[in-house]
């Protein structure tokens, strides 16, 4: 997963990030204002936008409108330091999902980023499974029949992006920009070395679900189809 | 004195209610006019009629026909109302005749009377109107040329129904002019209440305002009216300005806590993310430092908002007199070291210079904090001047630099707290957005001004005007 946060004080949103990344494995990229937040929210990489409210540039509630009027369906996380109802009505209606006001307790933070991506993507509680595999973001294991199966962070992650679509194709490309930030190197064979790593991990345990690559357009989920 | 002490008048109520009563004043005396013009009227009538009969009653003296040649009245033959009252006297005084149904008070008291002409009297409730004369009655005309009988005649009479008959004469004016009273006191009630109708909407409408609301659009009618439209857009005035200061006011006490809270959430996540999970020693030496940063930041915009606050609440003092020479040279020695690192040429021309009535303590903040901006908005290889002197009483503080310059849009705003023409930059160097809100404020309290030229791409030019005093080596 990734998340876009725009925040001017860069304290805080190195803070943020690093929360994010070390406690979720999410893929975190910063903006410090408002213009700068508003064009990089245009790739679409992103599964969470944290948006500080007061940035110089373009205010928080102004890239709120332009992702919504995009019809961008992005989950939108807002820092506040106000907190009148008036203010918190306006930028719900905007097309804001959740707002935390500062000064926020990190641990809530992280658990409402966790809970806005899950919802995004149509999952309403934190355990996903496919198959005999359920996945928790929560604790961030993942289990094939109870018994607990070892994945390396970025083998996690894979797997966690392509648990919220099961059998649906995704492509090298959209698991690079969802998996990795900004500062790194993008190579699309780094991506084709975990899936084969995850994949072995999965068929040493006896699941019969796997990731099937599909020459040219990307990988699938795929579990027998009575599991599924 | 709480409010409800206070007794209110109702404006209307006292126009209708003295409107009224002078009506009714002008009523009275009218009505008074018209029965007393009538009761004069009346009142001659009476008399001649009062004299008619008594005339009547002289011709009904006669020969009495006894040994004293005497003469009496015989008034039979006159129809004389009942309730009148008359006795003839003869010169000596004795009674020749008197109304034969009188009672002997009521003649007692017609007979007081001495003066001849006209008079009143009362007897017990009732008021009588009375004439005496002498008349000479020439008896048996035909026989011997006749006697002459000098008598004294005395006719009166009730005078209650005078005023009953003039009453009633008056009657239809009386009954016009209360008619008349009732139907101007509706109108006047209605025409009064619908002109006042607009003071009556600037009040319902001034009511409606409060520091939640301040709407104050007072109605055309209102601002037709010509003594109240000053009333009215005085107020509107008035309280345009001061929504705008509460505004402010609550603008500011918000971007207050916004940037207090914000250095909380810095240090809270700063702390949170460092206890998430088990460090080496290097990484929670590396967070402790980072804390220790972010406290000192939190001290530095605490300080500043407490010497805002400070500055603005305590009097000014006059009293305190520095060298604002020697605080430049002072400040410029000091800010030396971060001109070099940022490879900026600091020159200073402070040659001429009386002191000034300014604490030194805020001259310094004042010369650094001007003196750190120019430095922070310039590029390397720039300059910064600063030029201190006084001329005409005047003592001048000018600190320009060569920098970017400052965007017009954002130049009406950067001595209000904590605005930012550019947050991110500001927000880079440390500065809360209070520095020129503080320089601001020591110039005001020293009673000077402070204003600033900018110019994009040439630079930004910042000139404090103190009033001199004598100089320091006088003092």
């Amino acid at each position: 997963m990734r998340v876009l946060v725009v925040e001017d004080e860069v304290r805080l949103a190195n803070n943020i990030a690093e929360a994010l990344r070390e406690r979720c494995g999410f893929a975190v990229d910063c903006a410090e204002d408002g213009t700068d937040g508003a064009a990089m929210t245009e790739f679409k990489h992103y599964d969470l936008l944290l948006l500080d409210l007061m940035l110089p540039g373009l205010d928080g509630l102004s890239i709120v409108r332009q992702v919504r009027r995009r019809k961008d369906m992005t989950p939108i996380l807002i820092l506040t330091a106000r907190d009148q109802p008036a203010q918190v009505v306006e930028l719900l209606n905007a097309g804001a999902d959740d707002y935390l006001t500062k000064p926020f307790d990190l641990g809530e933070l992280l658990a409402r980023a966790k809970a806005l991506i899950r919802r995004g993507k149509g999952a309403p509680q934190p355990e996903l499974t496919v198959g005999r595999i359920s996945l928790n973001t929560v604790e961030q294991t993942v289990r094939c029949a109870g018994e607990l199966i070892d994945l390396s962070p970025t083998e996690y992650r894979l797997l966690e992006y392509l648990i919220f679509r099961p059998r649906a194709i995704v492509s090298a490309r959209e698991l690079l920009e969802h998996l990795y930030d900004y500062n790194w190197q993008h190579h699309s064979n780094v991506i084709e070395a975990h899936v084969s790593n995850l994949r072995k991990k999965l068929r040493a345990v006896g699941e019969e679900t796997t990731i099937a690559t599909l020459r040219g357009r990307g990988y699938r989920l795929e579990a027998p189809e009575q599991q599924l | 004195m709480s409010a409800a002490a206070i007794r209110t008048h109702s404006l209307s109520r006292q126009l209708i209610g003295g409107v009224l009563l002078a009506e009714l004043l002008c009523a009275a005396l009218f009505s008074v006019v018209a029965i007393g013009h009538e009761m004069h009227g009346r009142r001659r009538a009476f008399d001649v009629m009062l004299r008619g009969r008594a005339d009547s009653l002289l011709g009904a003296v006669q020969d009495a026909e006894d040994p004293e040649d005497n003469v009496t009245v015989d008034p039979t033959e006159l129809a004389l109302p009942a309730q009148d009252v008359y006795e003839v006297l003869n010169p000596a005084g004795r009674v020749l005749g008197h109304s034969p149904g009188s009672s002997a008070n009521l003649l007692a008291a017609l007979s007081s009377s001495r003066a001849p002409g006209t008079f009143n009297f009362r007897v017990g409730r009732e008021r009588y109107r009375g004439v005496r004369f002498e008349g000479v009655r020439v008896i048996d005309r035909e026989e011997n040329g006749g006697y002459r009988r000098p008598v004294t005649v005395l006719y009166a009479a009730p005078t209650w129904y005078l005023w009953r008959e003039a009453v009633e004469a008056v009657q239809f004016y009386l009954i016009a002019s209360a008619l008349l009273l009732a139907v101007t006191g509706i109108a006047l009630v209605w025409f009064l209440r619908r002109r006042l109708s607009p003071l009556q909407e600037l009040a319902e409408i001034a009511g409606r305002v409060s520091t939640r609301s301040w709407e104050f659009v007072p109605p055309a009618v209102v601002l037709r009216t010509a003594e109240l439209a000053p009333i009215a857009l005085s107020m509107e005035e008035l309280l345009k300005g001061l929504q705008l200061a509460f505004e402010r006011q609550r603008r500011l006490t918000g971007d207050a806590a916004h940037e207090l809270k914000t250095s909380i959430a810095v240090l809270k996540s700063s702390l949170q993310l460092l206890s998430m999970s088990p460090r080496t020693a290097e990484q929670y030496e590396a967070g402790l430092e980072g804390l220790l940063l972010d406290t000192e930041r939190m001290e530095e915009l605490t300080g500043r908002m407490l010497t805002l606050a400070r500055l603005e609440e305590a009097p000014a003092e006059q009293s305190e007199l520095c060298d604002l020479q020697m605080v430049v040279r002072e400040v410029v020695e000091r800010l030396r070291p971060l001109a070099e690192l940022k490879q900026i040429a600091l020159d200073v021309n402070a040659a001429e210079a009386r002191a000034v009535a300014m604490p030194a303590g805020d001259a310094d903040m004042l010369c650094s904090n001007l003196i750190v901006n120019a430095l922070q908005h310039s590029a390397a290889n720039g300059r910064v001047s600063v030029v201190v002197q006084t001329l005409d009483g005047i003592t001048q503080l000018r600190v320009s630099d060569q920098g970017d310059g400052i965007p017009e849009s954002a130049l009406p705003h950067v001595f209000e707290r904590f605005y930012r023409a550019d947050r991110s930059r500001s927000r880079a160097s440390g500065g809360a957005g209070l520095g020129l809100s503080i320089c601001k404020a020591i110039v005001e309290r020293a009673g000077g001004t402070i204003q600033i030229h900018s110019e994009r791409g040439t630079g930004t030019e910042v000139t404090v005007i103190l009033p001199a005093r004598q100089s320091m080596a006088q003092n």
